[in-house]
């Protein structure tokens, strides 16, 4: 399966689903849990400080991994609950929707993972999200003046993703 | 001569490059690194004209030389010809690219512009400035070499006031 496309980012990115998709936020984990980004576009209600914020995410989601992986009906071989899982390893999940919102979520074999908290009209945002890993690769991975790891401060990227997100918004 | 190479393979070969000369080979000596790597740089440019040039006569003057540069020599390795050529006539050529492959995907670091305005401000941009300009010692080197396989030597220096363009200045050493 063709999943990671040439050099160039892809000229043209998938039209957005339907009008009026209002994006939220954005999170960015490496496969440490680092949070490499984190941007918001429309969030009213704040709870928690910003590093618990983004400790609670990331712990949400490996659980979600975990536990979708382990009551997968169609697979055969089953770890124990717990036991962490390499990316791509079980089935995976990509994304949950609530009376107020939608969450996305993609990881790529290195284990970044992507997530996007969208309207919950939101159609299926996997090829966004695939659209969105191309830049991170493009701006950001190619960029000798990143260190991989910390957090992402590129102005390329922040644009680039800037523009992408409020154009399917 | 259907041989290619993937361009990620170059650009990230190309970085580590320069990050090894700077931080592991000449560490703390930055002038020592940009000229190895401008050295580098050197015999690629010689070599690759050498290639360019198989199939066509002498050139007459050094304009047609630039020109080639310019035109074929940049098609070749980025794909595009140099956007702007400027002369004074008098042994100095200025050639424009507005979107330096190269440089392409490099974005320096808003976050390290805050904070105490002014001299740590000028400073912190003027050491991401030194870092980009590490990157551009090797194009030098190749237009250089490419020039002096040609006949012309020359000093070839680099200026990025403007980003994502990029100004080589070739000065044809009399």
């Amino acid at each position: 399966m063709q999943f990671f496309g040439g050099s160039d980012i892809s000229p043209s990115p998938p039209a957005p689903t339907a009008p009026g998709n209002n994006a939220h936020m954005i999170y960015v984990f490496n496969r440490n849990g680092v949070c490499l980004l984190y941007k918001e576009w429309n969030r009213p209600l704040h709870t928690l400080n910003a590093q618990q914020d983004h400790k609670l995410m990331f712990g949400l989601l490996f659980s979600l991994k975990s536990l979708t992986a382990k009551m997968d009906p169609t697979s055969a071989e089953k770890g124990n609950l717990g036991v962490p899982q390499l990316p791509g390893q079980g089935c995976s999940f990509h994304s949950f929707r609530t009376n107020t919102y939608k969450l996305s979520f993609m990881e790529t074999p290195s284990g970044i993972k992507i997530i996007l908290v969208t309207h919950p009209k939101t159609g299926d945002l996997r090829d966004f999200l695939k659209y969105i890993y191309n830049l991170y690769v493009e701006y950001v991975v190619k960029n000798p003046l990143y260190t991989p790891g910390t957090p992402v401060s590129c102005e390329l990227f922040n644009t680039a993703l800037d523009q992408y997100v409020r154009s399917i918004a | 001569m259907g041989r290619e190479v993937s361009e990620s393979c170059i650009d990230s070969l190309l970085t580590e490059m320069v990050s090894s000369y700077c931080n592991r080979f000449y560490a703390n000596k930055p002038e020592l690194a940009a000229r190895r790597i401008e050295a580098i740089g050197y015999q690629v440019g010689h070599q690759l004209s050498e290639r360019y040039t198989m199939e066509r006569p002498r050139f007459s003057d050094h304009l047609e030389a630039i020109k080639f540069i310019c035109k074929d020599f940049w098609s070749e390795l980025f794909k595009k010809q140099i956007d702007n050529l400027k002369t004074n006539h008098r042994g100095t050529f200025v050639l424009q690219d507005n979107r330096f492959r190269w440089l392409a995907r490099m974005s320096l670091d808003p976050t390290a512009e805050e904070g105490v305005p002014q001299d740590p401000a000028a400073l912190a941009e003027s050491k991401a400035a030194q870092a980009m300009s590490m990157y551009l010692y090797f194009p030098c080197g190749i237009i250089r070499g490419a020039l002096s396989n040609l006949g012309i030597p020359c000093a070839v220096s680099a200026d990025i006031s403007n980003l994502p363009a990029c100004s080589f200045v070739v000065r044809i050493k009399a």
